[in-house]
């Protein structure tokens, strides 16, 4: 198949899988009991009034309507209102989800070093020492919810010791990044996460790559060591390690949902809690479908990236 | 009160027509912009800035209080925008006036007169007239988005018959005679607002800081209103800043207080008040009746035993009130007669305090023929204690031979399908601050769903009468709608809770504000 006839099956996937997360979002929200009417109108309203909202916020259409117009704004930019603040779901997302973003950026990039790193020692010598205790650490973290992580990362570091804050408080008018001390713990948490993830993925690949013919006619010819490593199993291992980092990616968007909700950072994941709690459908719909969104893209980047990596389809050199 | 989930504790919360006494003299912090401890003062009273935390709601918090329900929005608008006047029975009228000089009241109490003091400006220096209070008080009612308790003046004044007779003066004709209009309109959630507001970041603010900044989910920023005064404080207020953070979890704020990164923290669970009471270097205070909020359990009268007045009683004495007080709250609760509003002025306190008598609500349960009957108490984590309380509770039914379960929901899913609510059998609710009265018009009275059945004309009209009366006549009809209400009706109220806020050494002055659930820092000081 060549090139852009992947790339262009894989849009069209990635479009019918949108569409199919679209609905199952619309359905979710639909199924939640009662709807935003009783958060809107409040316990006392009489039935009169909470038809009044019901009329205003446009439930008392039927869901096929309603999920086509939804459809549809999205497909313009438009996500809907939230039906509490009044805010544009859009301005809502802009707001939070850099924020989230950059959380997610660095736990990236503490992630991908460590791991790959990690990932090719253990699997280099699977069954070895080193392997075992790789293999055995990041069994324990990837076993350990996010939110107990965060809570030993906060009990070790913040309330503890008092080393670092234990609420994320962006200064006010100002950016995360302004006062990067609260950046650490959740971002911490999930590189944590990241790391134990990713490298048991590397590990495995390079542990199947490292058995190969070729890679023991290499160590055969006498290339051992970091040589054997990097010039031989590396370039084979790293179109499966980008897409193990790209389903890391995918949890740390979602992860952010936890542990911004730990640390009380004001990302789109806490901003996606706060909204389920509150029956705000629109925002919750909105902020589910651009992290939907969000995840397919990295995925699509991950999958191109890796088959432009694949040594067997002369993409690297 | 009722069913409320956590944004509608405050947006029912605002209805508090808080009365009384604030607790005793809340904390003290003290704090700076952006600093971990106080500034220091240039003459000890005024000056500084005060970082302090409330439950927020996200991107779903606003300027416009009356469609915000939050306790971010109400504490950020009591900053920003000035009272009508606060409950305080120790004043003349009951109430202590804001903007107000008087409110004068009709013999026959067909109408009611509201001066405002002179001179009064927003904080652009336009005038503070009769025509913003009326608009305050009017517009939030044809809203259908506004929060129910700003609609409250509209269902009991003819705003179509308001007249303003010069800018100071403003008179609401009553739609039914009412005697207790000042509580009704000084509750200290009813707050003056320009004419016409669009509740835009740049609106002129009457009350006694301005604001700087607003990130919805995040916090503000204000700074002290110069233009502001108050009748008695000519120097409030003393703040030059108030920084409002917006953190949901009562642990979080907690942990924030502790961590130095905000001075007061406000609306805290027991437990974690209790941890900080062991620490010296926070002051933990907690208000007191009338402004602690009720947990209680609802019987269904649509569900056949306890449409028997002897299962109802039996429930009523299976319940261990002061264990849930010792065991829940460490003793800082108030210990509940199965009836709302203790320590407001209509409470009826010579209603004997109901005993905790497991023996004779077994005996009730096995004459009723009810023993053995299968129960679910249905409850959720809308506010800290309730599960507990709950739990508690099945308990006690458990010991007196019901066979009893807890059904407990995830947080914000008790009220979120109203009308599956008001089929319950047994549920779970809890209030806010309101007197007796108002609270039964609005929420219990005139078949009102969240009543779950009751359905009484004639307490409806003892009520009415109370509250269309004044003196003897008045506490006699309040006293018999309230002895029919402990003897036969289907709320057990074992618990009132009070509103647990911590701070650091060094801030006075926030429970002189009055309505204390919801302070507004006008008289805050720090030193």
């Amino acid at each position: 198949m060549n090139r852009w006839a992947f790339w262009l099956r894989r849009l069209v996937a990635g479009a019918v899988a949108l569409v199919a997360l679209s609905l199952l979002i619309f359905g979710a929200t639909e199924l939640l009991p009662g709807d935003a009417v009783s958060a809107v109108a409040g316990p006392t309203a009489t039935e009169e009034e909470r038809a009044a909202v019901r009329e205003r916020l446009g439930l008392d259409r039927d869901a096929a309507t309603r999920y086509l117009e939804w459809a549809g704004g999205a497909l313009r930019g438009d996500l809907g209102t939230g039906y509490l603040g009044a805010r544009p779901v859009t301005e809502v997302v802009g707001a939070r989800l850099p924020h989230s973003l950059l959380l997610a950026a660095l736990a990236l990039a503490v992630t991908v070093p460590v791991a790959v790193v990690a990932g090719l020692a253990a699997g280099m010598r699977a069954g070895g020492p080193v392997d075992h205790a790789v293999s055995a650490g990041t069994l324990l973290v990837a076993g350990l919810p996010e939110f107990v992580l965060a809570t030993l990362l906060l009990w070790a570091l913040a309330a503890g010791p008092g080393l670092l804050p234990q609420v994320s408080m962006v200064p006010l008018g100002g950016s995360p990044l302004d006062a990067p001390e609260i950046l650490v713990l959740p971002v911490a948490t999930l590189a944590v996460s990241g790391i134990a993830v990713a490298t048991r993925l590397i590990r495995a690949r390079t542990a199947d790559i490292a058995a190969t013919p070729y890679i023991e006619a290499a160590r055969l010819r006498g290339v051992t060591g970091p040589r054997l490593a990097l010039r031989h199993v590396l370039p084979n291992a790293l179109g499966p390690a980008v897409q193990a980092l790209g389903m890391v990616t995918g949890a740390l968007v979602g992860g952010a949902v936890v542990v911004e909700t730990v640390f009380g950072y004001p990302g789109i994941g806490r901003e996606l809690q706060e909204a389920v709690a509150y029956r705000d459908v629109p925002l919750v719909q909105g902020i589910a479908l651009v992290l939907c969104a969000i995840a397919l893209a990295v995925l699509l980047l991950t999958d191109l990236l890796a088959r432009a990596l694949d040594p067997r389809s002369g993409g690297a050199r | 009160m009722d069913p409320i989930g956590r944004r509608t504790l405050l947006r029912t919360g605002l209805l508090a027509v808080a009365g009384a006494m604030a607790g005793p003299a809340l904390l003290t912090a003290c704090g700076t912009g952006g600093e971990p401890a106080a500034r220091p003062q240039q003459d000890g009273r005024r000056g500084g800035t005060l970082r302090a935390a409330f439950t927020g709601a996200g991107a779903a918090e606003t300027l416009n209080h009356f469609t915000g329900g939050t306790a971010m929005d109400m504490v950020r608008a009591r900053a920003l925008h000035a009272t009508l006047g606060d409950i305080d029975p120790t004043a003349p009228d009951g109430v202590r006036y804001g903007v107000l000089d008087t409110i004068e009241i009709a013999t026959d109490l067909s109408a009611y007169t509201l001066r405002l003091r002179p001179k009064l400006t927003f904080s652009d220096g336009s005038p503070l007239t009769a025509a913003d209070v009326l608009w305050s008080l009017m517009s939030p009612a044809d809203n259908p988005a506004s929060l129910p308790v700003y609609k409250n003046p509209a269902a009991n004044f003819d705003f179509s018959g308001a007249r303003i007779e010069d800018d100071r003066t403003l008179v609401l004709p009553t739609l039914t005679p009412i005697a207790d209009g000042r509580l009704l309109l000084c509750q200290g959630n009813y707050l003056v607002v320009k004419e016409g507001s669009d509740f835009s970041p740049g609106t002129p603010t009457s009350g006694p800081f301005t604001l700087q900044e607003f990130e919805p989910g995040v916090g503000s920023l204000l700074t002290r209103n110069d233009a502001f005064s108050l009748p008695d404080a000519d120097d409030a207020p003393y703040l030059d800043g108030l920084e409002l953070r917006s953190i949901a979890d009562s642990d979080a704020r907690a942990a924030a207080l502790t961590g130095g990164q905000i001075d007061f923290a406000h609306d805290l669970a027991p437990v974690t008040a209790q941890t900080l009471r062991g620490d010296d270097r926070f002051t933990v205070s907690s208000t007191e009746a009338p402004y602690v909020s009720g947990l209680f359990f609802r019987m269904n009268l649509a569900h056949e035993p306890f449409r028997d007045d002897r299962v109802r009683t039996a429930f009523k004495l299976a319940a261990d009130r002061q264990a849930m007080v010792d065991s829940v709250f460490f003793g800082d609760a108030v210990v509940g007669n199965d009836l709302m509003s203790p320590g407001f002025p209509d409470y009826a306190p010579e209603i004997e305090q109901r005993p905790f008598d497991p023996d004779r609500a077994r005996r009730l349960l096995r004459e009723a023929g009810a023993d053995g009957m299968s129960i679910a108490l249905t409850t959720g984590p809308e506010t800290p204690g309730m599960v507990e309380v709950a739990t508690l509770y099945v308990e006690n039914l458990k010991e007196i031979g019901v066979d009893a379960t807890l059904d407990e929901l995830p947080a914000g899913q008790l009220f979120a399908d109203y009308p599956a609510y008001a089929r319950l059998p047994l549920a779970a609710s809890f209030s806010v601050p309101t007197p007796a009265l108002p609270l039964y018009q609005m929420s219990y009275g005139g078949q009102n769903p969240s009543a779950l059945g009751w359905d009484r004309p004639d307490v409806d009209a003892l009520v009415a009468e109370a509250r269309g009366s004044s003196g003897a006549e008045s506490a006699e009809a309040g006293l018999a709608a309230q002895q029919v209400l402990w003897e036969e009706g289907n709320t057990i109220a074992p618990v009132f809770k009070p509103f647990t806020t911590a701070a650091v050494p060094g801030v006075s002055g926030v429970a002189d504000d009055l309505f204390g659930q919801f302070p507004g820092f006008s008289r805050t000081s720090l030193s």
